[in-house]
């Protein structure tokens, strides 16, 4: 590969997905017992319920990603600055692992959730977000249990490297006013709010028969969790919050954005405490990343910016090192340098209050 | 330009490994029955390095939903990163959409030399 290296331009890139990858091995030093206990003793992991194979290579990640000591993609600081930060020059990455299936996913066992969640924040502060300046974290939190989700943001989310609360997305409407004190706490500490799938994907937490039906409709995941923290009137109450919906693409957005004002033109009365059109509250407060991109010609990209209204929504990420990771080199058409300047870095730095200003060199 | 990149023996029957023409990275690829075939080593899709993916089969396309024939054994190079298939006695192009290739050379032999040249 150190041929294409050299011939690649790198730019300031702002990668809103990064997936490092935690063993619950590794987990063990950073919870008290009787959690340690309970996972040591028993072996237990947590189960995985995903009902098919991932067609790519190598399954969920990139067949060349794996750490060459044989441990899995993503386990490793190193090999990840190696493939991915300093090949591309990443200027920031927003690290947007989590346990599997995140704690917030966790069907009952609150308790365990809200440990794990904790340990894997500490273990994340320690291993890659002190460890390399460019990285930055995601706030892990059981959020089907706010009381304690706020104290986890509370006890972490000062670290000045930590930049959002993370939710999964499966089969919780996040809008619901039940997890609000979440996002009172995140506006409080600076943080945004990302939002990606997890395990099970769909709304009720049903698999459709095979894989591409579930990668063809995460649109659809995205949708469900935009329209409930809009119609539930999130951005009115939090003014200040930021929303990022991480890994459905952006093409979805222009005739959602549609859609949602049209309904909101006629059903307003039903949500009194929503004062403006959805689609404003999309320009002010949504932001969505690129992955998983579809192959677009420069005109049709163009054409998605032009009817969203905004240039301002659209952000990068590579969602390294999973198998439909995006090339920073090779993902868009060339969009000029005014727009590409935006989505692969200055849309995301405006995004993350606690992100740093430019550097002058770049 | 035309290089040897290695001895027959060196790559076994079923079995994929990167080499280079001159400067050019490139994808050597052998087939269950013994044949040889190059392409670049870089995806048409998002230049993934081929060299990483897997040599399989695919499932034939049926007429029937549910209905599964596996072929085509060790003659699909499957890219490492989004897992588009390449059928590779066909030229190197994408089975699902066949106006879509690989770059390709050609391979000949000198003894036990594998060669590989571009083409023409
Ligand atoms: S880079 Fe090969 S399938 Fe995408």
């Amino acid at each position: 590969m150190a041929e294409q290296k050299q011939t690649k331009q790198k730019r300031p890139i702002i990668d809103m997905d990064i997936h490092e990858r935690v063993t619950y091995d590794e987990l063990l030093p950073y919870l008290d017992n009787p959690w340690q206990r309970y996972i040591k003793d028993t072996n237990w992991v947590q189960e995985k319920h995903l009902p098919y194979p991932i067609l790519g290579a190598a399954g969920l990640d990139r067949a060349d990603a794996q750490v060459p000591d044989g441990r899995p993609a993503g386990n490793d600081l190193s090999f990840l600055q190696q493939q991915l930060l300093d090949d591309v020059g990443h200027e920031a990455g927003i690290l947007t692992g989590a346990g599997d299936p995140s704690p917030s996913s966790m069907n009952g066992w609150y308790e365990m959730a809200v440990a794990l969640a904790t340990a894997y924040n500490d273990w994340q502060i320690e291993n890659w977000l002190e460890k390399d300046d460019r990285l930055y974290g995601s706030v892990h939190v059981a959020a089907q249990d706010p009381a304690s989700a706020v104290r986890e943001i509370e006890r972490v989310g000062s670290h000045p490297k930590m930049v959002q609360v993370l939710l999964p997305i499966d089969d919780r409407p996040w809008g619901d006013p039940y997890y609000h004190p979440i996002f009172e706490a995140a506006e409080r500490h600076n943080l945004i709010i990302g939002m990606h799938h997890q395990e099970p994907p769909n709304y009720y937490g049903k698999f459709p028969r095979y894989f591409v039906e579930w990668h063809s409709v995460m649109p659809n995941t995205h949708m469900i969790q935009v329209s409930s923290m809009i119609f539930n009137g999130v951005f009115e109450k939090y003014p200040n919050l930021k929303l990022a919906m991480i890994e459905a693409g952006f093409t979805y957005i222009p005739a959602f954005m549609k859609k949602m004002d049209q309904q909101y033109k006629v059903l307003r009365h039903e949500v009194p405490w929503v004062k403006r059109m959805p689609s404003d509250i999309v320009k002010d407060h949504v932001r969505v990343t690129t992955q998983p991109v579809d192959e677009l010609t420069r005109d049709e990209f163009l054409k998605f910016i032009d009817l969203m209204g905004s240039d301002e929504i659209v952000c990068f990420s590579t969602d390294y090192p999973h198998w439909d990771y995006d090339s920073p080199f090779r993902a868009l058409p060339p969009l000029g340098e005014d727009l590409e300047k935006k989505i692969f870095a200055e849309n995301a730095r405006k995004l993350y209050p606690k992100l740093p200003e430019r550097k002058v060199t770049q | 330009m035309k290089e040897v990149v290695c001895k027959k023996e060196e790559l076994s029957p079923g079995n994929i490994m990167s080499a280079h023409v001159g400067p050019i990275p490139i994808v050597l690829c052998r087939t269950p029955d013994g044949e040889f075939y190059a392409f670049t080593n870089k995806c048409v899709h998002q230049g993934a390095p081929m060299s990483e993916g897997v040599l399989c089969g695919a499932p034939a396309p049926t007429d029937t939903p549910g209905e599964y024939h596996y072929e085509k054994e060790g003659e699909v190079l499957r890219c490492p990163w989004h897992g588009i298939e390449f059928d590779i006695k066909n030229e190197g192009r994408m089975i699902v959409d066949s106006n879509r290739k690989l770059g390709n050379f050609n391979v000949s032999f000198e003894g036990d030399d594998v060669v590989v040249s571009t083409k023409k």
